[in-house]
């Protein structure tokens, strides 16, 4: 979800002028825990044989673009794609977020996995998800519980 | 001998440790050995922490600093002089300190807050503890014990603080901490114990620097000239795809291994270490001068190895800049790096 351009140019002069003393909202920890990575369906990937694993994105189209971006690309031949490579543990997690899975699960998956320490490995997943999520690699998503008839939680 | 199921922590900082339940981790320490604090949190909401906060009663509070307070010192060691006489802590003084900063916390919520002190007691082995229990209802719940170490010089106040919901295992959590929380070693080795680290380093080398990130642990200690230098890295088996343990040791190390000796050693634990030893070199014997601004225990030789854990998917590597009179320091701190948890039971054999 994409925050309002107001509420973003906010916190971005908060980030600069520390004195002003804006902050973000703190984010409950509880609150992450419980939310469902899943990963952009446009993303494809492929797991090497290093045990690497290597996303390729999907640049946008040109043709979206104004008319100097479209000449521009052209002239400098950009490429269609970006390709990441993410490392053994990168490409585990990765794989999980399948948005079927909460980060809690998937801290507690990588760390028996790789026998990290519990603070270990909600530091290292929590963290590599953010940064998936900043770049829009994935989407977090909470699982709404809806109330039947019969008021039992589905 | 099977491996023991523990459960429990062991947390260790300064030369204060405790025993703590399982998937507690620290989460907040001081680099001061004289006057600092340690938190350890809860696991999961992190609700409940303890809070470790102790002062050198020994050392005179500073009320200033003047020159005369700066040079008195020097003057008293040169003329072997000795040190003035420091009043006896007032115990219940420390304590309603910090109950106060618990209520102005407790007023800044806006809710009643109440305490209760309990009598003075001596405790300990051998009478060393006069202690005093507390504990309050306010913003949360806390339940603590303030004491002075006659032996250490030490005042601790540990306290048990939580939400008003976690009164159960508030009471269960202190009982455990007072049982088990220690503020001096009995055998000249102290703890430094966290995130399923437990290494036991001589207790007169002091915290140099430290770096906690996750996936690695960087401790360094310095007695006089003389430094340990201790790393963990976790992910082991993803390092070794791609470097060999003495490859990676090679790019940690302090100091050149070219001109060393390189031996194979078996550790108490099990694991077998590559290890490293040798003189310094000139360069390496004048950084350590450099940076310890000592000459006292003037390091000449080098020993350093690296070692696997398979049970815990870690490599260790330690190193040490040592005197020609401390030898066999490696293989003393070495020994007493429990990296798995069935090191437990082989400690208690």
């Amino acid at each position: 979800m994409r925050l309002p351009l107001k509420t973003r140019l906010y916190y971005g002069v908060g980030r600069h002028l520390p004195f002003l003393k804006i902050r973000p909202p703190e984010v409950d920890r509880d609150a992450v825990l419980v939310l469902r990575p899943g990963r952009n369906s446009a993303i494809t990937w492929e797991q090497q044989n290093t045990g690497e694993t290597i996303l390729t994105i999907p640049l946008e189209n040109s043709s979206n673009k104004g008319r100097i971006n479209k000449f521009m690309s052209r002239w400098f031949r950009t490429p269609d794609e970006r390709r990441v490579e993410l490392d053994e543990v990168g490409g585990f997690v990765w794989e999980l977020c399948d948005g079927n899975l909460t980060v809690e699960g998937i801290v507690q998956r990588a760390g028996k996995k790789y026998k990290m320490n519990r603070r270990e490995a909600e530091v290292s997943v929590t963290m590599f998800l953010q940064m998936l999520h900043e770049r829009k690699f994935i989407g977090l998503y909470k699982k709404v519980q809806k109330k039947s008839q019969g008021d039992r939680s589905v | 001998m099977t491996a023991a199921i523990v459960q429990k922590t062991e947390v260790g900082w300064q030369g204060i440790s405790c025993e703590l339940p399982p998937d507690w981790n620290v989460t907040g320490f001081s680099m001061d050995r004289d006057s600092g604090y340690l938190r350890v949190d809860s696991p999961g909401n992190g609700t409940t922490t303890v809070q470790i906060r102790w002062t050198n009663a020994a050392k005179p509070a500073q009320s200033q600093n003047n020159l005369y307070s700066i040079m008195a010192p020097h003057f008293r060691k040169l003329f072997r002089q000795p040190e003035p006489i420091v009043p006896e802590t007032d115990l219940k003084a420390n304590l309603e300190k910090v109950l106060k900063d618990t209520a102005k916390l407790a007023k800044k919520s806006k809710v009643s807050f109440e305490s209760s002190i309990k009598a003075e007691k001596i405790e300990g082995d051998n009478e060393e503890r006069t202690s005093i229990n507390f504990s309050w209802t306010g913003a949360g719940k806390g339940q603590g014990k303030i004491w002075r170490c006659k032996t250490c010089n030490r005042v601790v106040v540990a306290q048990v603080v939580g939400l008003g919901k976690d009164q159960n295992s508030i009471s269960s959590i202190a009982a455990q901490l007072f049982a088990t929380l220690k503020d001096h070693s009995e055998d000249g080795y102290e703890l430094w114990g966290l995130y399923d680290l437990k290494l036991y380093i001589p207790q007169d080398f002091r915290l140099e620097s430290q770096k906690l990130l996750s996936g690695h642990l960087h401790l360094s200690f310095i007695r006089q000239a003389e430094r340990v230098i201790f790393d963990r890295w976790g992910l082991a088996n993803m390092t070794k795809k791609k470097f060999t343990l003495i490859e990676w040791f090679q790019n940690a190390a302090v100091t050149g291994l070219k001109k060393l000796k390189l031996s194979k050693i078996k550790l108490d634990s099990g694991h077998e270490a590559e290890i490293y030893t040798g003189p310094l070199s000139v360069i390496a014997k004048a950084q350590t001068v450099k940076e310890s601004r000592s000459f006292r225990r003037f390091p000449t030789r080098f020993a350093g190895g690296v070692w696997e854990c398979t049970e815990t998917n870690k490599i260790f590597a330690l190193q040490v800049c040592h005197s020609k009179k401390t030898v066999g320091l490696w293989e003393d701190i070495a020994n007493r790096c429990f990296c798995h948890t069935s090191d437990d039971e082989y400690r208690d054999n």
